[in-house]
């Protein structure tokens, strides 16, 4: 089901919706639309998201929470209200995504536990189900942050309670909710004053807005599909491989369903499981319950053997991680190199880190040569590089100015026609890579290279190994020096500092993109944390962030 | 206790430091209801002292700590995401605040509050 295939339910069935108590297909409707809307404006949910919480893609996980309850709810259609919302905050439980995603299945399962055993909603009912999902929202937290989703659904539960009190329409209601959540969401940088320093609203409550106002928007026959806002993503935190580590030892994942014996005793459960492996986690839902734990080689049979015992097993599940992680590390060791037609132009590059070289290779460079500042390439390693490839002609990007020397080497010992693009760093060698033309002539290259080439400019951060003075700067040893095009321009106690500096000295308002390839010493998220630094500042320059892996630098920065 | 240096001298942190952080970061996590003591000598301190800083077990690694969550979870909520969002918080937390680099972060659940049984 995608937005593109949605249908306004009929003229007929709206106009049911808007007089009658609504029954479990009605609601059906009601969440489609809300899950629809939602989905429109997914990207500007995701925009919102504010540095430093590290949930980058609200917008995407309350969707795919709204997705697996819709799925699960229409996989039970029925008519019955109560049983309609009970599997729709089921899925919603099951496929919980994020932090708001696990606020969301929890409004949605309060939400449900009012409508249960109701064959059809009035608008008294639908106030005490937005009173039951705000109470059980709150009790998900032990000290509940104000200007987040709980005080939009709080504020929308109240204007619920307001329509009751005035007798209003179920839809008349919603109107009413849904004013009231616009209001909130508006509201929210007055609680949170690191929204107000984004100047954003929360993202969160702003999702559940959009649920709501999409039921509304549905009712009055409005299209779905056309998004109002649309905004570039803020923040692009990369937060999706941070638990895929594995204890040493623990080789493999069990994951069992089994429906718990009468007198269950989870804490009991949990003991027991503990003497047998780690990352234990028991969820439970429509009377299953869901056992993951990560075990040895000779236990990983005790889990179930154990679980027999408290209760019947329905499904096991059982992996071996160790294998996955190898094969996850192989895949990270393959750098897919672009295989070179006879007769057409190679690119040999010469990189200083393996991220840097994936993305060379991405580019389509035929052969890599490792070397950088510190390690620079033999004359041998770099004809070796290409003397095998099946073309005589060979295009080299030394990317360092101390390897220039030994490629001009590797030209003159060489049989192949062989031009030398002198990029003196990683982003010349990039812009000089976009301008290739494999069938075209070396010349040509050539020239359209060197130009590129004079089109970027490069910043360098790292720590100084010495204390020394260079072009009129003062560095201590240990201190974070920036280089613009190689000429060193600050030297600063963090790196923050030495970026803002850097930026002080690059011709910003000719510069269109920023890029970040950050390098030993520099985490994935540290460099989203400067990034978000440099977007305050100049929020019209696309910032875009990559793991260079390279040594030394902490990050090379390409300014376009 | 982790040391760092900077130009006028060394800065030690110690474990209680990081666990009075890390105890406030999984507080405001999500799902998380409490803290529990995850070993006896936690225990007896939690018997003794009501407001100890027990749930958080600090461990010093080469450049870093790793850290021991013992928590309680609000029942009907997806543990999985609650465990894996609360980890993120905490080493977060950590990481920013102390700049003491969180090598690991291992969660125990060891219970469920039952607010609303269904």
């Amino acid at each position: 089901m995608t937005q593109n295939k949605y249908v306004l339910p009929e003229e007929k069935e709206r106009h049911k919706l808007l007089k009658s108590p609504i029954n479990g297909e009605g609601l059906m409707f009601l969440f489609e639309a809300g899950l629809i809307w939602l989905t429109t404006n997914q990207a500007y949910v995701n925009s919102l998201n504010v540095f430093p919480v590290p949930d980058g893609d609200t917008g995407t996980n309350m969707v795919l929470t709204m997705q697996a309850a819709f799925k699960e709810a229409d996989a039970k259609r029925t008519n019955n209200v109560g049983a309609t919302a009970k599997a729709f905050a089921q899925g919603a439980l099951m496929g919980a995504r994020g932090n708001s995603g696990v606020i969301l299945s929890q409004i949605w399962r309060g939400f449900s536990r009012a409508l249960d055993h109701y064959e059809t909603m009035d608008p008294n009912l639908l106030m005490r189900a937005m009173q039951e999902a705000t109470n059980t929202a709150y009790k998900g937290v032990v000290k509940p942050v104000e200007g987040t989703i709980l005080t939009v659904v709080k504020d929308m539960t109240k204007a619920a309670e307001q329509a009751v009190r005035e007798n209003a329409s179920l839809s008349e209601m919603l109107l009413k909710i849904v004013e009231a959540g616009d209001a909130s969401v508006k509201s929210t940088p007055e609680f949170l004053p690191i929204l107000k320093q984004a100047g954003v609203v929360d993202s969160g409550g702003t999702g559940l807005y959009y649920i709501f106002e999409g039921m509304i928007k549905m009712l009055n026959g409005e299209s779905l599909d056309a998004s109002g806002a649309i905004l570039k993503p803020l923040a692009e935190l990369d937060l999706a491989h941070a638990m895929e580590t594995v204890e040493e030892g623990q080789d493999y994942e069990v994951v069992i369903d089994f429906a718990p014996r009468p007198g269950f005793q989870l804490e009991n459960y949990y003991t027991e499981l503990e003497k047998i492996g780690t990352s234990i986690q028991v969820g439970e839902g429509d009377g299953l319950y869901r056992m993951h734990i990560h075990t040895e080689l000779a236990k990983r049979y005790d889990p179930i053997a154990y679980t027999e015992t408290q209760g019947i097993v329905k499904k096991v599940m059982m992996e071996n991680l160790q294998d996955q992680v190898e094969e996850r590390g192989e895949a990270k060791d393959e750098i897919a190199l672009t295989p070179v037609n006879p007769g057409e132009i190679a690119v040999v590059a010469v990189s200083p880190g393996r991220g840097l070289s994936s993305i060379f290779a991405s580019l389509g460079v035929a052969a890599i040569v490792e070397g950088g500042q510190t390690m620079n390439p033999s004359v041998q390693e770099l004809v070796a590089a290409f003397e095998n490839l099946p073309t005589d002609r060979v295009i080299i990007l030394p990317n360092n100015k101390n390897i220039i020397l030994a490629a001009e080497n590797a030209a003159k010992v060489s049989v192949k026609k062989i031009a030398i693009i002198p990029t003196r760093n990683t982003p010349q060698g990039f812009a000089a890579l976009l301008r290739l033309n494999p069938e075209g002539t070396l010349e040509e290259n050539e020239e359209s290279m060197l130009e590129a080439i004079q089109e970027v400019h490069t910043g360098e951060i790292t720590v100084s190994t010495r204390s020394v003075e260079i072009d009129g700067v003062h560095v201590e040893k240990g201190e974070v020096i920036a280089l613009y095009d190689g000429k060193l321009v600050s030297s600063a106690p963090t790196i923050e500092m030495a970026i803002e500096e850097l930026i002080g000295n690059a011709a910003m308002d000719e510069v269109e993109r920023i890029t970040f390839f950050f390098g030993e010493g520099l985490s994935q998220t540290q460099a989203n944390q400067l990034a978000d630094g440099v977007r305050k500042d100049y929020p019209e320059i696309e910032i875009e962030i990559h793991d260079g892996g390279q040594p030394h630098y902490q990050l090379i920065i390409a300014f376009e | 206790m982790t040391t760092q240096e900077n130009p006028l001298g060394s800065i030690y942190i110690l474990s209680q430091a990081i666990r009075t952080v890390a105890r406030n970061a999984a507080l405001q996590s999500y799902g998380v209801i409490s803290l529990t003591p995850g070993n006896v000598g936690e225990s007896v301190s939690k018997f003794f002292n009501k407001d100890a800083d027990f749930g958080v077990i600090v461990k010093n690694e080469e450049d870093g700590v790793s850290l021991e969550l013992n928590l309680i979870i609000e029942y009907g909520l997806r543990i999985k995401t609650v465990t894996d969002l609360v980890a993120e918080t905490v080493k977060y937390a950590v990481e920013k605040t102390m700049a003491v680099p969180v090598k690991r972060v291992d969660v125990h659940v060891r219970g469920l509050r039952v607010s609303n049984p269904d």
